[in-house]
């Protein structure tokens, strides 16, 4: 089951996938055409969203890292989620600003020293995250620092939260993403330093993650610098496409 | 208990940054932190004044820092110094409780975000005068520190300001204001307790997590 989170009539609600995905079904029963959904973030509010940092063996490559080392691991407040076709703010100094299209694991029961073979089973579903970065606001104090990776509406994420029982395996995914039709990023999942079932063994290792915590799982190599008004997709295959545009910020 | 997000900031205690200031021109950091240097206290970590802090077994003793947080009544973004405490609604007292740190390169969730690692006070309506404030933290009975929030590189005020420059807080969200670098350093069996003139006291118990 493919479910997206949206707004609808003056409410919040959660709505399933039909009609190969052209259609959504209301909790009310009602069918209302995908194109005419405003989609939200499909996140729990309150969850905790976690992303790793140079979690794919060819991005660590590209921005010269080496040796493996524990998880790099950073938190996001919910004011930077963006919904399915929103708008993400490109600040008028961001001439570095880059997509990075990243697999989401949704917890799905408690999660508390568990080990990688059974971290699996504590996954719900899977969505899709373009984590965009600004790497002139890089600075090396808890780097990514949050002015960097904690700005408004600059993690778009959606369209839909895929059950987990559909996705089978993580870790054998393609990831594309494109701006303005060009392919700039591609990748598989197979290429995660540490894979959905290490991340959460390792988070569980020292905390509790709760049902909606999400894990953003890394990006694969391809760093494109963007403009306002670019078309940004972010594509997994069997989740779906998100998709964003870059509009002009002072 | 919190509804939105809630963030701390390290390096915002002016007696740290002349200590360290030798040291920012050097590796890892090679400069001197500009925008203020943000964590996030993941959900997991909130706990109520009264019940206990678990410290697992490998982590003989964590530092107890003592601060202020404001809770935020409406968004606050892109806000000035001058009006940026107009945003706040309530307050409480916070012990952000962290394992030691060697340095401030990388995030530090690990050693920050341990279930049970932020003992709030109760809140209490926001009065600009708590920013004039001392806060003690006594341990078993004795006072262990004492800061006046005089001591914060970036007072309050500006410090909203220079947040809210790039990101929004949210109403429902909770900012701690700054970290004493001397702060205390507590063992399992411990019980601490933290006090201002004008909040509610917080206390709380230092246990292992197998005695839970």
């Amino acid at each position: 089951m493919k479910r997206a989170r949206i707004a609808h009539d003056g409410a919040v609600v959660w709505a399933e996938a039909v009609e190969n995905e052209t259609a959504l079904r209301l909790p009310n029963g009602q069918r209302i055409a995908a194109t005419d959904a405003l989609f939200l973030p499909p996140v729990t509010p309150g969850a905790a969203i976690f992303a790793l940092g140079l979690n794919y063996a060819d991005h660590r490559a590209e921005l010269g890292f080496k040796a493996k080392e524990p998880p790099l691991v950073f938190l996001k407040g919910q004011n930077t989620l963006v919904g399915h076709r929103g708008a993400t703010p490109r600040p008028a100094d961001g001439n570095q600003m880059h997509p990075e299209c990243e697999l989401v694991a949704i917890i799905g029961t408690p999660a508390r020293h568990v080990a990688v073979e059974s971290a699996l089973s504590h996954v719900a579903g899977y969505t899709i995250a373009c984590d965009y970065a600004i790497r002139e606001y890089l600075e090396n104090y808890y780097r990514p620092n949050l002015r960097v990776k904690n700005r408004d509406a600059t993690t778009p994420l959606g369209p839909f939260v895929v059950d987990a029982a559909d996705i089978g395996d993580p870790q054998n995914l393609k990831i594309v993403t494109r701006v303005n039709g060009d392919v700039v990023q591609q990748g598989t999942t197979a290429d995660m330093v540490q894979g959905v079932a290490e991340l959460i063994a390792y988070l569980s290792g020292f905390m509790t993650l709760m049902p909606g915590d999400m894990i953003l799982t890394g990006t694969p190599e391809g760093v494109h610098f963007c403009a306002a008004g670019d078309r940004v997709e972010c594509e997994i295959e069997s989740i779906g496409v998100l998709e964003n545009r870059l509009v002009a910020a002072s | 208990m919190i509804a939105g997000t809630v963030y701390g900031v390290v390096l915002n205690d002016r007696t740290e940054r002349e200590t360290l200031a030798g040291t920012f021109g050097a590796p890892p950091y090679k400069a001197p932190p500009k925008a203020p240097v943000l964590y996030i206290k993941s959900r997991n970590t909130f706990n109520v004044s009264g019940a206990p802090v678990a410290l697992p077994s490998g982590l003989r003793e964590v530092e107890a820092a003592a601060t202020l947080g404001l809770l935020f009544g409406r968004d606050a973004a892109k806000c000035d110094a001058a009006s940026a405490l107009g945003y706040v609604a309530a307050a409480c007292l916070a012990l952000d409780v962290c394992e030691p740190q060697e340095n401030y390169y990388r995030p530090a969730v690990r050693q920050r975000c341990r279930d049970g690692f932020l003992p709030l006070g109760e809140f209490a309506p926001f009065d600009p005068a708590l920013l004039n404030g001392e806060i003690v933290t006594a341990v078993d009975g004795k006072e262990a520190h004492r800061w006046n929030l005089s001591r914060l590189a970036r007072d309050a005020a500006t410090l909203i300001a220079d947040i809210t420059d790039f990101m929004t807080l949210s109403a429902g969200d909770l900012l701690l204001i700054g970290l004493p670098h001397d702060a205390p350093r507590v063992k399992a069996g411990q019980r601490v307790t933290v006090t201002s003139a004008e909040l509610p006291a917080l206390e709380t118990v230092f246990v292992r997590e197998d005695a839970i």
